[in-house]
């Protein structure tokens, strides 16, 4: 395979602190993430890791340091704005709407690319009917994708958990995002499952150009998958490089590597 | 379609497609779900392809003789290539999609393939890998592009490419495609296709065009099929029934094939496309059947004595009604009230309700998932056949089917039973040969056509059909001479949901004897219903409600050989249920989960001598391996208890008469 | 009235009672299903949905009497205040809450339902009004002619709208994005949010649209009996509809109205003599209590699952 190249930065996050209430979670923060990357957050449990995924979908609010997406800088980021502005994520826990079919799931996720009003969308005809159509083939194309066809018509509630995990990078993928933010995709899963979820992270990014920003516990898979590496511990950044610079970085192997962790 | 029935200048599969193109052209030929929705080409659009395919493969080099390796899941494209290659000449070897690289190496060496047609990265990454080890392997043609995009190699094609590489030669060469498939004739070679065999390394069965067309042209008579059928293409294409069914019989019947989603939505698929023409093995069948019981299980209550008591009905009425039998007002009305309310929702939920002719080979099946198919108005029936026939030998005929027999010869095939019991046919699908094994060829098919199936048969007096026993070289005899079929008095036992395995010993001893493993969960379902505590699989073994239990099967399965004029004199003398469970590790079964009859004889000589005595309980010792590789000893005492034997049903007519 | 029983058949006599009870029935579907919307996608027991009702029926008969506007364009006026009245309890009330008990929210319900009470009295005034919109009035004469059944046209007319609602909003809500929305933020609102599902939008959307179930619900009380406070108490009888139905089950709500309404009338014309009658007061939370005991997530309602 040919030597990776990535283009401009896509997200800089600089200087990020956040706090909830005495309790400093993240402090002084501050990486890039270049288009077309697969970067890789890693860290112990209570790193901050998540928290870092929510302060850049919105979900949480820095109280300091500025985030940087496409060239527009903000103090704060919008889970709306974020959305609309082409970031999508998965959650630590999977959070999948789970009453309703795989189908709809991944219908839900291309909520920000259906735009006839609700007049339309009441009656059900016309523009918004065309509209259903070609989303519904867009859809297809990710239970394909996914290779989850056999699922398309369960209610996700009831799958299996490794299955579920699946349905929510449909979801997320469902959006066309520049910018995915996965959150442990693979934690709980056998090897089996674990390989099969590498392959469709590594598939993504190459079919689609996606840029990726995943959190992953299993250093085999994030050395495997990684273009580089960030270390969060207990809300400092201890470091930022390659994968195998990272490896073999003293204050990486005290901290984290070299301590038995689950 | 009687015309394409009877036109004999239709011998090979690109005339028969050229054919359907021209007079049915707007038909159906295949179908593929894609992105959820079904769609489907025309036998006009499906020529097209070919032709595109076709042209584009003689460009790359493929010519008259070559082979032309398929790999991958049922899919139009890849039928179309073995269509492409027949057009040419060229001959197909479809090969078994979840193979590892190892034994895909050998066909395609073997083989000598010199293009590789895979379906998806999987496939292409495989061969890819035995190439090095390959070198006559020259193109890798691919369907689909996903996680290739990065593979720069030359001789990697997509499939798309290709063709549009063979619509430009085409147009330059306008003549080119019609003259191949002219220059095609049925005693050309029409497919390879490799058969794993018990032992050994796999041999590649060379068929005609005469063999497969014939063949299916036959099949299509006997049983009335016609271009209306539907069918859903989900066995293995490297398997010689997929072969027939999924594609010889459609291009000479000209009915319409359904290929799945993929290998999970098959359940899913069956239910929308509701084929007419079904086959499948006993297992798919077993499985089908149990999760309708499973759901049941679930369902309320009144559902399910609602459903137990149309099942009591049909179990009853429904296979006499299916037969053609008269039954009474009352009877026939009560089923049909049953297939509104039970049989057609349950058939419709199998995806078998528009099913006319259900067909089931390759192993025995049990007679209760037998009957209970047919009860519920599902015409399914037994076939005989093989790879080296192009799978015709015995059918069940409509209105003659019965659980223990696989019906009479199909048309144009001869049957005979040698000396030893064996069976052998003679028939218009009889195959060329073994692809360079002449003395495979040689030992299997004589000089006058015959072929050795190397099972053992006979003619069941009482219905003329063919009863198969056992593979001929596991048939021993008795000491009195009579025939000692194993296997078939295992596998009767093994119906017993109570009995996972069985192992017969009779072969020069005076009677027949056996050893059981009961089957955990049943019996300890069966336990726990009845208040019966236990430990352990040995404790389980040893209790007398247990050993009663199996001894009500055994006497069941002897009162049954009772009836059977050859095979009486096997009845089950004494038995004993084994102490633990026959096991891979321990080297009692073979991975596939077969039993190794005479390591487990000399393992436990002990037990067998004690069944041959008088004795009622013997010592044993055992050395077992456990889960985690470690070994150990075991020791138990062992029952052994007597069965009850019945006189012979022919030998009491004799003695009363 | 039992005394009509020697006038006609058993048979008839019962259909007659049971389709009298329909009447009642549609309306406690109608307020049951205005409670379910909002439920489902906000998790808010609204204790104003009766309210609602009232104050959509008021602000339509004062949109025809004081304005003197023809009925389709009150009704067209009234949908926009519905509208606005939901964007206002977005902005004033939803938003300021996001993120409290459940109590807290049904509290703020309640106050919401004395503020529309009041506003509903200022504004158009506390006296019994007639409302009349058109729909056609008095016994049926072919159901009369052909079976011998008194049904009145109303009473149709009311069922028909009903059901012709509740196939409306079962199409917009499994087959439309914003149906998809809706049920998206029921379920999860993180992830809703993840995917761009404005929260806010949707409460706009969803107490727009018991909004306007609610008025549907006006206008067919007020028809028969005059646009009056009692109307707001027909919420309490969406209670027990809502334990039989189940609190997210749409067709739970529309079904359990109408077992209620045909099972309250049925008892109190049949049962009713025995017991002194005054059925129809307490027979609706009889039968919730049963169900409370024996099948607690009601009739359609989704299997309350233990999470472990
Ligand atoms: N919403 C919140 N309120 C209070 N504390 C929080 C919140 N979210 C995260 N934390 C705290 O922040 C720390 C880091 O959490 P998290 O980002 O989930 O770590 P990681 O994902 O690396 O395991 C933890 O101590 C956690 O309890
Ligand atoms: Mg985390």
């Amino acid at each position: 395979m040919s030597e990776r190249t990535f283009g401009d930065t896509i997200l800089a996050v600089k200087n990020i602190s956040l706090s909830f209430g005495v309790m400093k979670v993240l402090d002084n923060i501050s990486f890039d993430i270049k288009q077309g990357e697969i970067r890789s957050i890693i860290g112990p449990n209570g790193a901050g890791k998540s928290s870092m995924l929510n302060v850049i979908n919105g979900f949480y609010h820095p109280q300091e340091g500025s985030i940087t997406f496409k060239g527009e800088t903000r103090k704060r980021m919008a889970p709306h704005a974020a959305a609309s502005h082409g970031i999508a994520r998965t959650f630590q826990n999977i959070a999948l709407f789970k009453g309703m079919s795989t189908l709809d799931n991944i219908m839900t996720g291309r909520n920000l690319k259906m735009k006839t009003n609700i007049f339309w969308q009441a009656l059900h005809i016309g523009p918004a009917r065309r509209e259903e159509l070609e989303n519904r083939e867009a859809a297809e194309r990710i239970i394909d994708f996914l290779d989850i066809q056999a699922i398309r018509k369960k209610p996700v509630g009831k799958l299996p958990y490794g299955l579920q995990k699946r349905v929510e990078l449909g979801r997320a993928l469902a959006a066309e995002p520049e910018l995915l933010l996965l959150d442990e995709p693979m934690a709980g899963m056998n090897s089996e499952e674990k390989e099969d979820m590498s392959r469709f992270i590594i598939d993504v990014n190459d079919e689609f150009g996606t840029t990726i920003a995943l959190i992953e516990h299993d250093m085999g898979v994030v050395m495997d998958l990684s273009d580089r590496v960030v270390v969060l511990d207990y809300g400092k950044q201890l470091a930022d490089g390659l994968p195998d610079e990272v490896r073999s970085n003293q204050a990486v192997i005290d901290a984290y590597l070299g301590v038995p962790h689950e | 379609m009687t015309n394409l029935l009877n036109d004999n200048t239709l011998d090979t599969f690109p005339k028969l497609l050229l054919k359907h193109a021209s007079q049915r052209s707007n038909h159906d030929a295949i179908r593929e779900k894609d992105l959820g929705i079904w769609q489907s080409w025309s036998w006009a659009e499906a020529a097209a392809e070919v032709r595109a395919l076709a042209c584009g493969l003689a460009s790359l080099g493929l010519k008259r003789g070559d082979k032309l390796a398929i790999v991958g899941d049922n899919r139009p494209r890849l039928y179309w290539g073995m269509t492409a290659a027949q057009s040419l000449g060229a001959i197909p070897v479809p090969l078994y999609q979840d193979s590892v690289a190892d034994e895909m190496a050998y066909v395609l060496d073997n083989a000598d393939v010199k293009i590789a047609l895979g379906e998806d990265q999987e496939q292409v990454d495989k061969v890819l890998e035995i190439k090095q080890r390959c070198p006559q392997i020259e193109h890798i043609i691919f369907d689909d592009i996903r996680g290739l995009r990065d593979y720069d190699q030359a001789f990697l094609h997509n499939y798309e490419t290709l063709q549009q590489t063979g619509r430009d030669f085409d147009q330059q060469h306008p003549d080119f495609y019609q003259q191949e498939v002219d220059a095609g004739s049925g005693e050309d070679i029409a497919i390879m296709l490799y058969t794993s065999g018990t032992t050994g390394k796999p041999k590649g069965v060379v068929l005609t065009n005469d063999n497969c067309v014939i063949t299916a042209r036959n099949g299509i008579i006997r049983e009335g099929l016609t271009a209306d059928e539907e069918v859903l293409a989900y066995l293995p294409m490297a398997w010689v029934g997929d072969n027939l069914f999924s594609y010889a019989q459609s291009y000479v019947a000209g009915f319409c094939v359904s290929c799945p989603e993929n290998g999970a939505t098959v359940a899913n698929d069956l239910r929308e496309i509701g084929p007419s023409y079904y086959f499948a093995p006993p297992r798919i069948y077993e499985n089908m059947l149990t999760q309708v019981m499973i759901r049941m299980e679930d369902a309320a209550a009144i559902k399910r004595r609602v459903f137990r008591f149309f099942m009591d009905h049909a179990a009853k009425v429904g296979v006499k009604i299916l037969n053609g039998e008269s039954v009474s007002l009352k009877d026939s009305l009560l089923y049909k009230l049953g297939n509104i309310l039970v049989y057609g929702p349950l058939k419709d939920v199998l995806g078998l309700r528009r099913t006319k002719l259900a067909y089931t080979a390759g192993e025995a099946i049990g007679p209760e998932i037998f009957d209970f198919y047919r009860s519920l108005g599902i015409n399914i029936k037994q076939l005989y056949g093989q790879t080296e026939c192009m799978v015709f030998i015995c059918v069940q005929p409509d209105g003659e089917v019965f659980a223990d027999t696989v019906g009479t010869p199909a048309i144009d095939v001869e049957i005979d039973i040698d000396d030893n019991g064996e069976i052998l046919y003679r028939s218009p699908g009889v195959f060329h040969s073994y692809y360079k094994n002449p003395e495979s060829t040689a030992s299997t098919k004589n000089e006058d056509g015959w072929v050795l199936t190397g099972d053992a048969g006979y003619f069941d007096e009482k219905n003329g059909h063919l009863k198969i026993i056992d593979r001929a070289k596991d048939v021993g005899k008795l000491n009195d001479g009579t025939m000692f079929a194993p296997k078939y008095i295992e596998n009767k036992l093994k119906f017993f949901s109570f009995v996972k395995e069985a192992v017969l010993f009779g072969n020069e001893r005076d009677y027949s004897t056996a050893f059981i493993n009961i089957d955990l969960d049943a019996v300890g379902n069966w336990a726990e219903r009845n208040n019966l505590a236990y430990s352990g699989y040995i404790d389980l073994a040893a209790q007398p409600e247990i050993y009663q239990l199996v001894k009500d099967c055994v006497d069941k399965v002897n009162a049954d050989l009772a009836k059977d004029s050859r095979l009486g004199k096997s009845q089950i003398h004494r038995f004993l249920i084994l102490h633990k469970e026959l096991d891979a590790d321990d080297g009692e079964l073979t991975r596939t989960r077969k039993v190794r009859r005479k390591f487990v004889a000399e393992r436990y000589e002990t037990l067998v001598d004690a069944l041959y005595s008088g004795i009622d309980e013997c010592h044993v010792k055992t050395e077992v391996t456990f889960e985690d590789g470690r070994t150990g000893m075991l020791e138990a005492d062992v029952k052994i208890s007597n069965a009850e034997c019945y006189p012979l049903e022919s030998s009491t007519q004799e003695a009363a008469a | 009235m039992p005394t009509w029983g020697f006038r006609m058949s058993e048979v008839t006599f019962f259909i007659e009672v049971a389709l009298s009870g329909l009447m009642a029935g549609v309306m406690y579907s109608l307020v049951a299903l205005g409670f379910v919307l909002i439920f489902k996608a906000s998790g808010i027991f609204n204790f104003a949905q009766g309210v609602m009702a009232l104050f959509a029926a008021l602000t339509l008969v004062g949109f025809m009497e004081k304005f003197g506007m023809p009925a389709w364009l009150a009704i067209i006026g009234t949908i926009a205040v519905m509208i606005a009245l939901a964007w206002l309890i977005e902005k004033l009330m939803l938003r300021h809450l996001v993120n409290q008990e459940p109590i807290i929210l049904f509290m703020a319900t309640i106050g919401l339902a004395y503020v529309l009470e009041g506003i509903g009295d200022i504004v158009w005034g506390s006296d019994v009004k007639v409302l009349d919109i058109g729909i056609p009035q008095g016994a049926s004469d072919y159901m009369l002619d052909n079976f011998n059944i008194y049904i009145e046209k109303l009473e149709i007319f009311a069922a028909a709208t009903a059901g012709i609602l509740v196939v409306f909003l079962a199409i917009f809500f499994q087959k439309t994005r914003i149906g998809r929305a809706l049920r998206a933020v029921a379920d999860d609102h993180q992830a809703a949010l993840s995917v761009g599902i404005s929260l806010r939008t949707i409460w706009v959307i969803v107490w727009s649209v018991s909004g306007i179930v609610a008025l549907v619900a006006g206008i067919m009380w007020g028809s028969k009996s005059g646009v009056q406070f009692s109307l707001s108490l027909i919420a309490l009888k969406a209670l027990p509809v809502l334990i039989l139905g189940g609190f997210t089950s749409v067709p739970g709500a529309i079904i359990g109205g109408m077992i209620i309404g045909v099972g309250e009338k049925v008892a109190e014309v049949y049962l009713g003599p025995f017991v002194g009658g005054a059925i129809e007061n307490w027979f609706a939370y009889m039968l919730a209590l049963a169900f409370l005991l024996f099948r607690p997530q009601g009739l359609f309602g989704e299997r309350i699952i233990e999470r472990v």
